[in-house]
């Protein structure tokens, strides 16, 4: 594996979601570092897909409600996959709901099967914490959090250019703006 | 299923991944030729689910199917999706999804190879 393969050229190397990233630059949750989370996100939607479908199809009638859960947490994390991935507006709401919920489940679910074993029947995504799943399902909501908050949306990130003139309220520096002499729109 | 092709397929999917988390340390994004390598991999899966199902029509073989083919049916489904979705990334994260989901392939190759002896 030589790195002669020169087929793509020019590799960009910066990270569109990442640190330094200029005003007005979207900050899109399916890119850079949120390429990796989405994709992690569509295994794991895909495992409780499949997961829940076999109950479904083989042995509902043994725990309904486990095999009930397994099938709420298949559609979640297709949701939030789909919401991630996309991205816009309304998306990034979906995924805020999406990713919040899974981080209480698995909580939730977590911390009462480890209080009584056989609460639900049988083992669900979310049971123990999710260690049938290496302990993916515990961490990935958490990470979706943390990337939805970095990625957010703010008040100077207007989808034009930025503005020069425009001044920010919430900007870092503390001089107020003041009208220059030579703006035409000052009398 | 067989034993070489197993080893064949978890070696191909170690090769693949391993492709692609050298161009991750290299900061480079995927490119075409580890997407032809991401096609050789899912072949050799295709082959390993058409040997599997030949031997269980032809041998008495108990394997619990709706669980062997829910797995053989992700496992087929990963790469193409994966590899559309990091070829669309041209920073080194694209190399590092390429490199997920071909272990992710590879770990649902050994439970394959799991579900297939225990049944």
């Amino acid at each position: 594996m030589s790195g002669s393969n020169g087929v793509s050229g020019s590799n960009g190397t910066s990270v569109p979601g990442g640190g330094s990233r200029p005003r007005g630059e979207a900050r899109r949750t399916g890119a850079g570092f949120g390429r990796l989370l989405v994709t992690v996100y569509g295994v794991l939607a895909f495992a409780a897909i499949g997961r829940s479908t076999y109950e479904l199809a083989t042995k509902f009638s043994e725990a309904p409600f486990a095999y009930s859960l397994s099938t709420l947490s298949a559609v979640v994390y297709v949701l939030a996959t789909i919401a991630l991935a996309k991205g816009g507006p309304r998306w990034r709401t979906v995924a805020w709901v999406t990713v919040g919920f899974e981080a209480v489940g698995v909580l939730a679910v977590g911390a009462a099967s480890a209080a009584s074993p056989d609460v639900f029947g049988e083992t669900t995504v979310w049971s123990g914490f999710g260690q049938g799943y290496g302990y993916i399902p515990l961490v990935l909501p958490f990470v979706g959090l943390w990337w939805l908050w970095r990625t957010r949306p703010r008040a100077d990130d207007e989808r034009a250019a930025p503005d020069p003139t425009a001044t920010d309220p919430s900007a870092t520096d503390l001089t107020p703006p003041e009208p220059t002499p030579d703006d035409p729109e000052v009398r | 299923m067989v034993l070489p092709l197993l080893i064949l397929v978890l070696v191909a999917c170690a090769a693949l991944a391993g492709w692609a988390l050298w161009f991750v340390v290299r900061d480079r994004a995927v490119i075409l030729k580890q997407l032809f390598g991401a096609a050789v991999v899912e072949a050799l899966v295709v082959v390993q689910a058409v040997v599997a199902g030949v031997l269980m029509a032809t041998r008495d073989h108990p394997v619990d199917g709706p669980l062997f083919w829910g797995y053989v049916a992700t496992a087929l489904i990963v790469l193409p999706i994966a590899a559309v979705w990091a070829f669309a990334e041209r920073t080194r994260w694209s190399s590092v999804v390429l490199a997920v989901a071909a272990l992710t392939v590879g770990f649902l190759d050994w439970r394959l190879w799991q579900i297939w002896g225990v049944a």
